[in-house]
């Protein structure tokens, strides 16, 4: 007979029921992304009820499309920030992407699909800079990146003269406006880039890296990691879906607008912090980031389905941002409450 | 002055109002509001001021038919196409009876634009263009014959000749670069004119500030300023202000923000050529409002230019 047959377990070592309320949030909260999600789930739920225009295929579509962009940015920045690193120079390397690929397809006639994929490549290149720049100069990567921002947006205002570049080819125009079974493009090509970035996160040693160096560099750099070269690569894969959505924002308008990226510059460093990455780096993942830029799209979204005045917009985003990110602290600050 | 507006809106009104040629006495009407989304280049004064023109012609349509109609003002937080399109879109899920947009580029608006015939929500555009093949009723003024206007006093002001600055707006709105393009035709008529420096100020007062105080240290000879867009002329009148150069660098602005009216009365801008945003508005209405009805619409409104002075203010 065996002792655990005897011997009846002690009741102190039963896992406490808890009410079904009570349950759920314990469950979200032992999750990374239970905050964000909670949170997702709220706004969701409340704009369903309070407008009846929020909840149709076509607001989803609204919805979908505008997150594509500002997803893949966040995408390359939410790496960045588990690194412990930041590059402020998105935007401006989208911009120049955009304009770039104006330029070899409108007025270099060069075949538009070739033209993307130099975009693409010079995109990953300036990121690659910045990377180089900061790990072989032993700069700042905040400091660093505003200065390439000024570059990036120069050599665009150089190149365009700030006017925009139209007449691009209608065979490229497809991944900005198209639909496949009603789901835009763009949103597609975000679900890939996610599924892929995720994967290497948290599936591959080079996740696996980028999390260790984030946490403390240097004891990753005595564990044999090669920081420098990995720093470098995420730089460059920010630098190259940044490309990716400044090419898509020209698809999508048919014309490449020199302000393009002007906008996504803070929006995916909140999102991933709404999305659980921490900004000291090490903690977080693509998943949550992106899942906080949903949280912005459906605030951006709800703010003009409800009519609220432009002055107010700013206000009211904000304060709707605080309290998603506040959310998960709640939550977590109400079971600690119950624990003692 | 909003007597004067009112009055002159009334009476221009009238042969456009072809919905209540019955001349009937209105009751109330308990059909669903009509609502009209105006959705402006981005946030700011001069766009507040076509909002309260449009505003007042929603009171008078409503007054005048009996049914009420609502104008929803969502404004972009930064004038940017992507961020422009994607308030369209979101106004396009709401179902509006009608959609008022002033476009920052044609071409970048087109899909979004698209979208909204798709959704059959009839369309108007104000201070801008439509896009090539559609069927839109366009407000606004010749926006040629404004920096004409203006270049053309300040030529006058400073004797056609001397060394003269233009700051350009955005320079990506059509309606800014066909400013500068008409402003500079007029300086190179007079060969003793140069346009030495042309700033870009992207439509604010900030940086219209800052690019004219270096123009104007980099060219002390500088004899005059017009503009392309309402900040620009703000900017560059507190620039020349705080430079000391009231009086001898001439300022002609561009329409009539409250600061480029007290720049006027503080004889820092000798004059400004200014477009009407209030009748921008108002009409821009009653054509969404027409279109709405199922009437036909002109195909331009030209709503006019006045040019203020410190006797006319």
């Amino acid at each position: 007979m065996s002792l655990e047959t005897t011997v009846p377990a002690a009741p102190s070592q039963q896992p406490p029921k808890l009410p079904p309320l009570k349950a759920l949030v314990s469950r979200l909260a032992g999750n990374p992304l239970g905050g964000v999600i909670a949170a997702l789930v709220i706004i969701f739920g409340a704009s369903c009820a309070l407008s009846p225009h929020f909840l149709t295929t076509f607001n989803m579509m609204i919805i979908a499309r505008a997150l594509a962009f500002i997803g893949l940015v966040t995408i390359g920045q939410s790496v960045l920030m588990i690194l412990g690193e930041l590059d402020l120079s998105v935007g401006a390397i989208g911009g120049l992407a955009g304009v770039v690929g104006g330029i070899l397809m409108v007025q270099l006639g060069l075949n538009p699909w070739l033209s993307l994929g130099l975009c693409l490549l010079m995109g990953g290149g300036c990121g690659l800079l910045n990377g180089a720049l900061i790990t072989q100069l032993r700069l700042h990567s905040l400091v660093l990146t505003i200065g390439m921002a000024g570059v990036y947006g120069g050599a665009n205002l150089v190149a365009t003269k700030g006017v925009a570049i139209t007449g691009v080819p209608r065979d490229i125009t497809f991944l900005g406006r198209g639909l496949v079974m009603g789901v835009p493009v763009p949103f597609l090509v975000l679900l890939v880039c996610l599924a892929i970035v995720a994967f290497i996160m948290l599936r591959t040693p080079v996740g696996r890296y980028i999390y260790a160096i984030g946490s403390n560099p240097d004891a990753a750099r005595m564990l044999g990691i090669r920081v420098n070269a990995i720093r470098m690569g995420a730089f460059a894969l920010a630098g190259f879906l940044s490309a990716l959505a400044g090419i898509l924002m020209v698809a999508r308008l048919g014309t490449a607008q020199p302000s393009i990226g002007d906008t996504w510059v803070l929006g995916p460093i909140a999102a991933a912090v709404i999305g659980g990455v921490a900004t000291t780096g090490g903690i977080g993942s693509p998943i949550g980031a992106v899942l906080g830029a949903v949280i912005i799209g459906i605030i951006e979204d709800i703010i003009v389905l409800f009519g609220i005045s432009p002055y107010w917009q700013s206000v009211v985003s904000g304060g709707i941002v605080v309290l998603a990110i506040s959310f998960d602290a709640l939550a977590r600050r109400y079971l600690n409450r119950d624990a003692v | 002055m909003k007597t004067a507006f009112a009055f002159a809106a009334m009476l221009t009104a009238a042969p456009f109002l072809a919905p209540l040629a019955a001349g009937q006495a209105h009751a109330a009407d308990n059909s669903a509001p009509l609502r009209f989304v105006l959705i402006p280049k981005t946030v700011h004064p001069w766009f507040d001021k076509a909002n309260n023109g449009a505003q007042a012609a929603a009171a008078m349509i409503s007054q005048a038919t009996g049914r009420k109609v609502e104008i929803e003002y969502r404004a972009p937080q930064t004038a940017d196409v992507s961020s422009q399109n994607d308030i369209i879109e979101r106004a396009i899920a709401t179902h509006p009876d009608g959609l008022i947009l002033d476009l920052l580029d044609e071409k970048g608006n087109r899909a979004t634009m698209d979208e909204a015939v798709d959704e059959k929500i009839p369309m108007t555009v104000f201070d801008s263009l439509p896009p090539e093949g559609m069927d839109i009723t366009a407000v606004g003024a010749d926006f040629c014959e404004q920096g004409t206007m203006a270049a053309e006093r300040l030529a006058n002001l400073v004797g056609k000749k001397g060394e003269v600055a233009i700051m350009m707006g955005v320079p990506t709105a059509p309606n800014h670069t066909l400013r500068a393009e008409c402003e500079k035709k007029v300086f190179a008529k007079y060969p003793d004119m140069k346009v030495v420096a042309t700033g870009v100020d992207n439509d604010s007062i900030e940086t219209a500030q800052k690019q004219a105080s270096a123009i104007m240290q980099a060219h002390p000879d500088l004899v005059g300023w017009v503009e392309c867009d309402a900040s620009g002329p703000v900017g560059v009148g507190q620039a020349i202000r705080e430079s000391g150069k009231t009086g001898k660098v001439k300022e002609v602005g561009l329409d009539n923000l409250n600061d480029m009216i007290q720049l006027i009365k503080d004889g820092v801008a000798e004059s400004s050529a200014s477009s009407r945003p209030e009748m921008q508005g108002y009409w821009a209405v009653v054509s969404a409002w027409q279109r709405a009805m199922g009437q036909k619409t002109p195909k331009y409104i030209d709503t006019g230019i006045d040019l203020l002075t410190s006797k006319n203010l």
